[in-house]
């Protein structure tokens, strides 16, 4: 998988490409996402757009994060999930934790 | 859970399309997936149909390597598929763990489940194939698509 990390107005958006699953995509990510909040950074943007997978492991890894940056005042927001990523968040209950939007600029300028 | 016979043809009809086996490494896990989503898009499996077949098997290996086989690389796991002439493909996982009991799991929808960050592997299984049947000891599953 291949993660693509930028700051914009206190923001980290994380573009993603590939499957999200077991392995080294969820061990990047998680590393990835584990270093952002280390550094303070609590406001997350994931763009899911090129995310072709969303397995058990990784929908752990986000609920997980999500629910860690909100103790200490932060977010984690998603961006263009395709219908896939859609269907295997719905699946397990947990789309309805997350904002979802259209494009990177409204989920950063979400947490103006 | 219905019986084996009621998933039509007996096992003496099925043709193989792959059978293949893996080290119980996390890092093994995608490129079995890949070459069960690749063998069904030459049969002109649908797309919608082939992710739901590829996260299954997704789930049932990360159970056979993390539950089944404990992260040990030198234990192997089965993955079999196979399909039936009406074109119901079903894919059979095998490990040497000591099987689960499927019955006794909890439910990932329900309370702080919802927030916890495993749990879900056989709920997605479960949801995304058409019949899945976990074999007497537990430690095989056979998860069917019509």
């Amino acid at each position: 998988m291949d993660i693509n990390v930028r700051k914009r107005a206190q923001v980290q958006v994380v573009q993603l490409r590939g499957p999200l699953r077991m392995g080294a995509a969820v061990d990047g990510l998680r590393q990835t996402l584990q270093e952002a909040l280390n550094n303070g950074d609590t406001n997350i943007v994931l763009n899911l757009a090129e995310v072709s997978m969303i397995d058990s492991s990784g929908i752990g890894l986000l609920v997980r994060f999500l629910a860690d940056t909100k103790q200490i005042g932060g977010n984690v927001k998603l961006v263009q999930p395709n219908k896939y990523a859609v269907q295997t968040l719905r699946l397990v209950g947990v789309l309805n934790l997350f904002e979802v939007f259209d494009s990177d600029d409204a989920a950063v300028e979400s947490f103006a | 859970m219905p019986p084996e016979s009621s998933s039509g043809p007996e096992n003496n009809t099925l043709s193989e399309l792959l059978d293949r086996s893996m080290p119980a490494d996390p890092g093994a896990v995608a490129a079995v997936v890949d070459t069960i989503s690749e063998t069904l898009a030459r049969l002109d499996v649908p797309e919608q149909k082939r992710f739901e077949v590829a996260l299954a098997v997704q789930e049932a290996l990360a159970n056979a390597v993390v539950h089944g086989c404990g992260n040990d690389p030198s234990k192997q796991i089965r993955c079999q598929v196979k399909s039936a002439p009406n074109g119901r493909i079903v894919i059979i996982v095998t490990d040497p763990g000591p099987g689960f009991r499927p019955d006794q799991l909890p439910d990932p929808k329900r309370g702080e489940n919802l927030q916890a960050d495993h749990g879900r592997g056989v709920y997605l299984i479960r949801q995304l194939m058409d019949e899945v049947q976990f074999g007497s000891n537990g430690n095989e599953v056979r998860m069917w698509k019509y």
